[in-house]
Formats: structure tokens, sequence, C-alpha cells
């Protein structure tokens, strides 16, 4: 033992190292207290959230809240009981019992129904945006990897790709105010968030889909143009097939952020509150040119808009919860498929 | 030529198609259909300055005749004996502060029960109520001209919805009806007489108010105290100082002229060195940005502060240090933060994080830390917390990126010449990638700059700059933002009035400002890249 | 415009592509010049990598383009079926390139089909992502064709022209990927001929090959030669003695020397050749 500790190779104690596991000590702190705070935020809306949406008897989930829309609460002393009822209910309940139709309620906005029209105004919103999105987007791509040759022009548009990509969401917010709410007279509309979303995407999804294009290999385009195939040809036959799987994945990422902002959305697309669901519109036009709920403008109605009391967290929680989970399935959904695609595709 | 070549051997000339669309061939026209794409961006991004130009530029011509309104109507001259007024009423303010200080000593120090410690404050109190009465000549004098001056701008507001009315009646073909809507012309001078001709009247309040106030401070109480001595002095000498000035304000008073034309650059400099933002106020509207970029700053500052360590640290760790398991499982946990949604932060940070902040700095071992203990739930800290965690990402992700560029020799070099890892990452690693970490930082910084629900939600919204002669402890004010102020106020403004126009010149600022930030990050990238290889 | 009369016959009359399907219909005429290398000279931007190069390649022999790495060969290549448009900044600055007569180069030549008449196999085998049966068809499909009968019988006749029939006639419809590196080469040489070209263009074919992969792409060189015209870029000095009728040896850009294969491997007229065919530099 003492022979083998003596060798010249051995550990020396010495400030420096201690100092050194100190350090990386300090980050890895760092890096988990990161991680803790993330987790402190997810379970705190989930545990808090799952109290609205899941029930304790069959089917478990409090169905009412995702397929009926916001009303108010009315509570009230009824026969020395205390009643909490939904705006519908207790029209019904005061048809049902002549005697309380005086009686004092007090009512709280938004604090019963559910949520539905949110849901189905924020997928309305993310599927339109990310459509006009990705065909300009992924055109916009093609165009740099596959055709472009450097110069000028090109420099100006990658600057400007990179630019754009920084501007906040709520100057895109002004900017599609001032442009399709005011100029172009679309008023707060389905056309006007989906565009508004679109171009605040656009380096979000011009970025992921010519790293795509960039994978697929060379090789598979001299190859086809030396079959006597178009650069077109080229293109949609041998290069875009491939990177799609890359492409999308990638911007589901942008999906999420479309999903996510409040900001562009405010002025150009989300109203407070809207009784007729999208498809209720007596021209086929009309449907672009309407207003939408939104879920992440209705956490922000109910949580900061609207008299706070005992009945508003039920709401508030519940709202959080089901977008925080939309859109951390969504970005779950882009980082598994990115990493099954990484090991998947190796030309 | 080609004719001149055999025919069997022309086979690979000139059958290019027969589409052709203004000469160009199918190719061609798919080329010129994904370029289109690409200005997109370009298009993009000039349509954005334009239409903030095209919705802002108005802002600073209505701006200026929202000032020179301020002066015609005589709001101009009253707000001078206003702010002698308010001066008074700042010292009054110290003069509070010093009472709670020598409560504070009576009943800590000298250990005086509550009753006794009013007691011996009676002969101060006695001095501040006479203190306060002082400015009571200025004050009855300046409520009589608000009203007058107030009644003059309404009649002249009055006015110009009547010029509007009319243009609109002309431009809709009704003329008979636009010949009966009657315009009073104002003529300023004769409105403003009964106003100007209340100065004798000033200064007689005013000399009457320098002689109260030289009587009351001449038997100012003694203090208890050293240290509260040195404070009645600091407070008579700031009277001094103010007296002083009264000279001045008779003469700001004396050669005010209503009709001295306000200056074109008086319109951007209210707003961009304006410090207040006041609108739909009974008096006076001022569209002084200054509130908000230092709401804007203040809170980025106070997310960057924690961002910064947490989001370098965590990358150097994870890029360095960690396992590989680690590795595949903190990179793709950190990326999922920054998926969260920021208006859900915004009510994670109303619902509980402000609460929890505030019941933190109300534990007593923790008071020593600056502005503790706070009543304000939603304040500077609170947004500058939730902003930390939305830049986190960001600076890590980018940071990461950087640090991953650094080539493998260097690290090898290093290790071979016997450094340890910790030597390796200080001495090689972070230098040669510092240039991508500080525009990590950057880029997390136009982030935090830009974002909007949780400023709005958390940032406390008061418009005013915060106070800074509370040292540190003003983190825990609360304040307003560019974003925020944008976001609250534009639905609920008229279009086209001046109040619309200013929230897009804010918007314009912020616009400039991200891509001033954005520019920053790409040439100190572009300028202190390492060549590789 | 005679030019833009009838669509073009994959094959022009002249051509025997009959009897590449029926052997023994006699040989070409030995001198016949196909491709006519005219004192070209070929930029990279600002740097000359081609001096001055002429040169007449025959029909229906195997060439074979043989120097140190960066002396242009494959340069010179690419420039046969213009796949240096590719390349920004790239250009003819002097001289032509004819094939049969035409110059590649005039502005009424189209590109696309020029490719199709003028076939090339990479250096890196660069087979597509489909299935190997997708691969083959990929030419015929951008022409138009769709009968399937016809493209089954391409498919066994390329595959079976590349000698790669008998290994893959039970998966053609797996991927072209899951090939080995000499199958993937000559899968790639078998997709080139599916086209029916006149010439093929090999830029350094077995440089990623094993020998056993290599020989058996030599042997197919061998097979194809009467067929086809190819021209042949190689590191390998063996690999052209074996295989080429003549052989170019290139150095710094400048056609050194070009010649019968015997003559330059065995009584090379310029020293450099010499020193280099003989292993001293290179």
């Amino acid at each position: 033992m003492s022979a083998a500790a003596t060798h010249p190779f051995q550990p020396q104690p010495s400030a420096a190292r201690r100092s050194e596991s100190a350090i990386f000590w300090l980050f890895r702190g760092a890096t988990y207290f990161v991680l803790l705070c993330g987790a402190v935020v997810f379970l705190n809306i989930f545990v808090k959230g799952s109290r609205t949406v899941f029930q304790t008897q069959a089917p478990f989930v409090n169905t009412a809240f995702f397929t009926e829309s916001p009303e108010s609460l009315y509570v009230f002393q009824w026969q020395g009981q205390k009643m909490e009822l939904g705006d519908k209910e207790f029209r019904a309940f005061k048809e049902k019992n002549p005697a309380a139709a005086n009686v004092k309620a007090e009512s709280y906005v938004y604090c019963a129904g559910g949520i539905f029209p949110c849901i189905v105004g924020t997928v309305l919103l993310v599927v339109g945006s990310m459509a006009i999105a990705l065909t300009l987007g992924v055109s916009a791509a093609v165009y740099l990897n596959e055709y472009a040759r450097d110069g000028t022009f090109i420099r100006f548009v990658r600057l400007a790709i990179l630019n754009l990509a920084g501007v906040p969401s709520i100057v895109f917010g002004l900017f599609g105010f001032g442009m399709f709410v005011i100029f172009f007279g679309w008023n707060v509309s389905l056309l006007a968030g989906w565009f508004t979303l679109a171009f605040m995407v656009l380096p979000v999804v011009i970025t992921a889909s010519e790293e795509s294009l960039k994978a697929v290999p060379k090789g598979f385009r001299e190859g086809s143009l030396a079959l006597g195939a178009t650069k077109w040809q080229t293109i949609y036959k041998n290069v875009v097939p491939y990177a799609l799987p890359g492409i999308l994945t990638s911007s589901i990422l942008g999906i999420a952020r479309v999903a996510g902002e409040t900001a562009p959305i405010m002025f150009t697309a989300a109203y407070v509150v809207r009784d007729k669901l999208p498809w209720q519109v007596d021209h086929f036009s009309d449907f672009f040119f309407q207003g939408v709920m939104a879920l992440p403008y209705h956490i922000y109605v109910v949580s900061s808009k609207i008299p706070q009391n005992e009945y508003t967290e039920r709401v508030q929680y519940g709202t959080a919860f089901v977008f925080l989970f939309i859109v951390a399935l969504i970005a779950t959904a882009s980082i598994v498929l990115r990493s099954k695609l990484r090991n998947r595709y190796k030309w | 030529m080609a004719s001149s070549a055999p025919a069997d051997d022309t086979h690979f000339i000139a059958y290019k198609g027969s589409f052709r669309l203004f000469g160009l061939t199918l190719d061609d026209c798919i080329r010129v259909f994904f370029g289109g794409n690409a200005v997109v961006s370009i298009i993009v991004l000039a349509l954005i300055t334009y239409f903030l130009f095209r919705e802002g530029s108005g802002f600073f011509g209505q701006n200026r005749d929202n000032l020179t309104v301020y002066r015609h109507a005589g709001l101009e001259y009253v707000d001078f004996i206003r702010t002698q007024q308010d001066d008074h009423a700042a010292l009054t303010r110290y003069l509070s502060d010093l009472r709670v200080r020598q409560f504070t000593h009576y009943t800590m120090e000298k250990g005086l029960s509550l009753a006794q410690a009013n007691a011996a404050l009676a002969s101060f109190d006695d001095f501040a109520g006479q203190y306060g009465d002082t400015v009571e000549p200025i004050r009855t004098l300046v409520s009589d001209l608000t009203e007058q001056a107030t009644a003059i701008k309404e009649k002249f507001t009055v006015m110009e919805d009547k010029k509007v009315e009319r243009t609109q009646l002309l431009a809709a073909g009704k003329e008979a009806e636009a010949a009966a809507v009657r315009i009073v012309p104002i003529d300023f001078v004769v409105e403003l007489k009964p106003i100007l001709g209340t100065l004798p009247a000033y200064r007689e309040a005013s000399a009457e108010f320098a002689k109260r106030l030289t009587a009351v401070l001449a038997d100012a109480p003694a203090m208890p105290a050293r240290e509260l001595q040195t404070r009645m002095e600091r407070f008579q000498q700031l009277n001094a100082e103010y007296m002083a000035g009264f000279p001045a304000v008779t003469r700001n008073l004396e050669t005010w002229d209503y009709n001295k034309p306000v200056p074109v650059t008086q319109a951007f400099s209210s707003f961009l060195f304006g410090r207040q933002w006041l609108t739909a106020s009974f008096w006076q509207d001022w569209y002084g940005v200054i509130p908000l970029v230092v709401g804007s700053i203040m809170v980025s500052l106070v997310a960057l502060i924690i961002a910064v360590p947490l989001g370098v640290g965590s990358a150097i760790y994870i890029n360095q240090i960690a396992t590989p398991l680690e590795q595949k499982f903190i990179k793709p946990c950190i990326e999922f933060i920054s998926a969260i949604p920021s208006v859900v932060l915004g009510f994670f940070g109303i619902a509980v994080l402000g609460q929890a902040l505030r019941a933190l700095s109300q534990v007593s071992w923790l008071s020593w830390v600056p502005g503790f203990p706070y009543s304000e739930r939603l304040n500077i800290l609170t947004a500058g917390c939730l902003l930390a965690l939305i830049a986190v990402p960001t600076i890590f992700t980018l940071a990461e990126d950087a640090l991953n560029n650094v080539p493998r020799a260097f690290k090898e070099a290093s290790f071979a010449l016997g450094a340890t890892r910790l030597q390796t990452i200080i001495r090689i690693i972070v230098p040669a990638s510092l240039s991508g970490i500080i525009s990590a930082v950057l880029l997390g910084l136009g982030r935090v700059i830009g974002e909007t629900m949780v400023v709005l939600l958390c940032a406390g919204n008061r418009i005013a700059i915060p106070d800074f002669t509370a040292g540190l402890a003003v983190i825990t004010q609360p304040v307003h933002t560019m974003t925020g102020i944008i976001a609250q106020e534009m639905g609920e403004v008229v279009h086209g009035s001046i109040h619309y126009r200013a929230l897009f010149v804010v918007g314009m600022l912020l616009f400039f400002l991200s891509l001033a930030i954005n520019y920053a990050a790409q040439r100190i990238v572009r300028r202190y890249r390492i060549s590789i290889g | 415009m005679d030019t833009l009369a009838p669509a073009p016959t994959l094959r022009p009359p002249s051509a025997p592509a009959a009897a590449s399907s029926a052997p023994g219909s006699g040989p070409a005429p030995a001198a016949e010049t196909l491709i006519e290398i005219d004192h070209v000279d070929f930029f990279y931007g600002a740097v000359q990598a081609l001096h001055d190069i002429s040169l007449s390649i025959q029909d229906k022999k195997v060439t074979a383009f043989i120097g140190p790495s960066g002396c242009g060969k494959s340069t010179l290549l690419r420039c046969f079926n213009r796949m240096n448009d590719l390349i920004d900044g790239t250009r003819i600055a002097k001289g032509s390139i004819k094939i049969r007569g035409i110059d590649i180069h005039r502005p009424d030549v189209d590109v696309i089909e020029l490719r199709k008449r003028v076939g090339m196999v990479f250096q890196k085998s660069n087979p597509f992502p489909k299935s190997i049966y997708e691969n083959i068809t990929y030419g015929l499909k951008l022409q138009g064709v769709s009968n399937k009968a016809r493209l089954d019988e391409v498919v066994e006749k390329s595959l079976r022209g590349a000698a790669l029939w008998e290994e893959v006639k039970d998966r053609l419809h797996t991927s072209g990927l899951g090939l080995s590196g000499g199958q993937q080469q000559r899968l790639c040489i078998a997709r080139a001929i599916a086209v029916e070209p006149e010439i093929i263009l090999m830029d350094e074919p077995c440089s990623a090959l094993d020998p056993v992969a290599t020989a058996k792409v030599e042997e197919l060189i061998q097979t194809l030669r009467t067929r086809f015209t190819i021209v042949i870029v190689t590191h390998n000095m063996q690999q052209a003695a074996r295989c080429s009728d003549k052989t170019a040896f290139f150095y710094m850009g400048k056609l050194i020397e070009y010649a019968d294969t015997r003559n330059i491997f065995m009584n090379p007229a310029n020293p450099q050749t010499e020193a280099y065919v003989s292993g001293r530099f290179g």
C-alpha cells in the first residue's frame, strides 16, 4: 500500500483542486436551479389546474370545461344553502323555482362554463398562420439554399431575416394593427392575426428549412442533374422530399411560439368574449373577417382584467393548465421528433 | 449556325421547352417565384418600418400643437407657480420622513412608549404643521388660476371640435349644416388677461409666503440626536435654496409670453427626455418616454443580473463538466422551459411568485437585504425574476453553441500541458468563446426588453420614474415599461389621436432598439470570431 | 431553325445504338472524334484551373485522365456535361469544347439535353435514398416515360449492363442505400446508363472502394466500352493502364501528354510523365 502511495503520479491534494470541485458544484447548482424553477412553474400550474380539469367521478375529465363557452357564475343563498350556478343553469333554476326569481345573487364574470371557444380560436390561429408561414418560409429557404448565389442582394435578405427574428412580438402586433386592421380595413380578424403571426415566425421557419435543405447531400443534386433533370425537377423530386421531415419538425417549434404569443394577437385577432363560434357565420367570407377568442388572451383577461375573487382561480388555473399542456405537448413532440430524425437520416 | 450542323448531331441544342411567360422559361419562373418569397422578409421589415412611421410620424406635429395649446391657454404660466407649490410639498414630505426617524429614535433607542414618543414630538408636529400652512397664499392662487386656464383650454378644444365637425360636414356635402356650425374664434390675449392680471397678487402672495417660511424656520425645534440634527440642517439649507429660487419664478412669470412659438425640437425632446407620461388628464397630457424606458431598462437589468450567471453557468456545466447522461436530459429540459408561454409565466407571477417574494421579504432575518420588507406585490423584482426565466434558455442555448464551437484541439493542447479542467475552462474555453457568449447575452437582452406579457402582468404598472435615492431598494418599486404601455393602452385609445400616435412612436423606439441590439450581437460575433483550422 | 423541329429522339440516328443490344454488328470506325477540346482556358473566379488544353476524345473508347491532385483533370471532366455551371464564378475564358462538332457552351444549347446525352458517375457513390428500382427509373421518369413494362425492361437491362442484376434482382424495391459501397457505385452506373447516354463521365469512381469492388467496376468498364464512350478520371495509374485505350496526363492545369495508354506507360515522351507513371512524384 505505502509503496503504491508514493508513486510520482499520485493525486496531490491542493487548493486548486478543492476550488475546482467547489466551482464545479457552483455550476452544477446553477444548472439544477434553472431546472427547479422551470419545474416549480410547471408543477404549480399542473397541480392547481388539474383541480379544474379533472374530477373524481367518471369520466374523470371535466368535459364541460372543454366543451362550453365561458359564462358568469352566480352565487346565492337558497334555503340555507350556498348555491353556485353558471348562467344557463341559473336561468333554468329560476324557471324551475319561481320563488327564486328575485333572489339576490352575486355574479362573477367568466367564472363558470368552459373555454371551448378559446381552444378553437387558438387552433384556428395556429393552423392558418403556420400554413402561411410554411409556404413563404420554405419557398424562401429553397431560394436561398438552391438558387441564390452570394451577392449583395442575398446578404440583404439574410440580414433582414436575422433582424426580423429579433423584433419584439409587440412590435409585430403594432405593425399588424397598423397594416391589416387599419390600413387594409380587415378589423380585428382571423386574417389579420394569421398574417401577423406568420410574419413573426417567418425567420424561425426560414432558418429551420434552410438547415434541413443544407443537410441534404450535394451528391443528390449533382446525381440528379447529371441524369438530365432540370433544376426544378431536382429540387422537387430529389431535395425537398428529403428535407421535408426536418423542415416540419423544426417548424413545430414555430408552432409552439405562435400558439404561445399573446402580444401580436391582442389588437389584431383576439376578442375578450364572443358568443358565436367561428363557424357560425352568415357568409363564407365572414369567416376570415371575424375575431376569435384565444387561450393566451383569455388567460390575460381572467388574470388581470376582471376583479379577482375566490372563484376566478378556478378558471385561471384551468385555462393555464390547458394552454400549457398544449404548448408543452407541441414542444415535446418537436424535441422528440428531432432526436429521432437525427438518428434516422445519416447519409 | 445551328442549321449548318448536321441534323442528326444537334440533338442537345435548344429544346428549352415551349413555355414562355414574359420571355422566361418555366424554370426561370419557378426561380423568380422562390426568389420573390425570399424577398418577403425584406418586404416585411420594410413594411414594419413604414407602418410604424406612418402611424407614429404624426405624433410630433400633434405633440407640438399639444404644447402650443399648453402655452396659449396659460397652463404653462400656471404651472410655474404650481411647481413652486409642488416643491414645497416635497419639502413637507422631507419633514414627515424626519418625523418617522425621530419616532424610531425615541421608541427604539430611548425606549419610550408610543404615547411618550408622540408627546416628545409635539413641538416638532407643531412646527411641521405651521410649515405646511405657509404655502396657503400660493395654493389659493393656483387653484383659482387652474380653473381659469382650464376654462380657456376647454373653449379652445370645443372650437377645434367644431372645426373638425364643419370639415366633416363639408366633406359630406352638407353645406348648410356646415354653415350652421358656429365657430367662435378665441382671442387668447383677452382670455389670458385675467390670468396675467394676477401677477401683482402673486408677488404679494410669494412675498407673504417667503416671510412666513422664514418666520417658521427661525424657530425650528432642536433634534434629539446628532444624525437627526444634521438632517434638520440639511432641511434648512434646502429651504434657503428653495427661497432663493423665488425671484426666478417671478421673472419667469413676468417675461412669459403666450405667443412665443414652441420650437419643433421641443416636440421631440419633450417625448425623448420627458419625465412624465400622463394621459387622459384634466389639466395637461404629457408624453415623456423616460419613465417607460427607465422601467424597461430596470426590469431587463434585474433579469440579466439573474439570468447571465445562471445561463452561462449552466452552459459551461452542460458543455464541459456534465456527464453525457446529464447532457442528454438537461438540454431538452431547458429548451422546454423556453416553450413556456410568457402569459403563463406572467400569470404565475401574479398568482404565486409575487406573493412568495413579498412573504420572503417580510422574513425578519432577511431584512438586511436592500428594499426588504416591501409591500407592493408586483414590482421590478417580480417581473425581473420571471424575465430571467425567459432569458436563461436563450442565453443557455446560444452560449452552449459558442462553447461547442471552440476547437477540440485547444482543449487537448491545454490538457496536454497539465492544466486542470477548471483552468482549461477559465483560461482557454471561455476566452475563446467569449464573443459568442457576449452575443448570447445581448440576444437575451433583446428577448427580455421586447417581452410584453410578463411585464404587463407583473411589473406593477405604475408610470413613474422609480425613486433612485432608495439605492438598491429601487428594485422593489413598481414601474411601467415600453412594451407594457403599448399592450395596455393600445386597445383603449382613439384611432388617430395623439395618444394613439405616441404609442406607435414608443413601438418605433422599441423596434430600433431591438435592431440595434441585434446588430451589436452580430457585430461582436463577426468581429471576434476565432478562425478555426 | 431546324433545331426547333420535332422533339428529339433519345438516340441520334447516326449513333449505333442498335449495335449495343446486338453485339457483333461491327465496331465503330476507330478514329472518329467525339469530343473536341480546343485551347481551353478555365477559371475558378480569378484562379486559372486549366491552361490551354487541346485534346480530342474518340468515340467508343475509354479515355483516362491521370495526374496528381488539383491538376485539373476533374475540372475538365465536369466541363463535358457543364456540371461546373453549378459552381459560382466558373467560366471558360478561351477556347471551346465541341461534342459532335457542336460547341456545348453555345447559348442555344440546352444543358438539360446535354446532360441526358452525357452521363456522369461521381467519386462518392450517391444513390438517392429511394429504392433500387426508383433510382434506375429516375432519369426516365424525368423524361416522361411512365410505361411500367418499359420501365421494368430498362431496369433489368441497366442492372444487367452494370453487372448488378443477379445481386439485387430479388430486392429491387429496397433502398439503394442498403447496398455495399461497390454495389452502390455500380447502381450509380446502372442509373447513368438507363437513360442511354452516349458518353459516360466517371470521376474517380473507385477511389472510395476496396480492391474487390474496384475490380468489379473495372470489369464493368470493359464491358461498357463497346456501347459507350467513357472518360474516366483516376488517381490510380494501374487502373488507367488496365482499362483505358488512351490516357491523358495532366499536371498543374496543363495537358502534358496524350497518347495511347500503352505508350504513356511504356514509352512516355515527356520526362514529367515518366516521373509520374514511375511513381517518383504525385
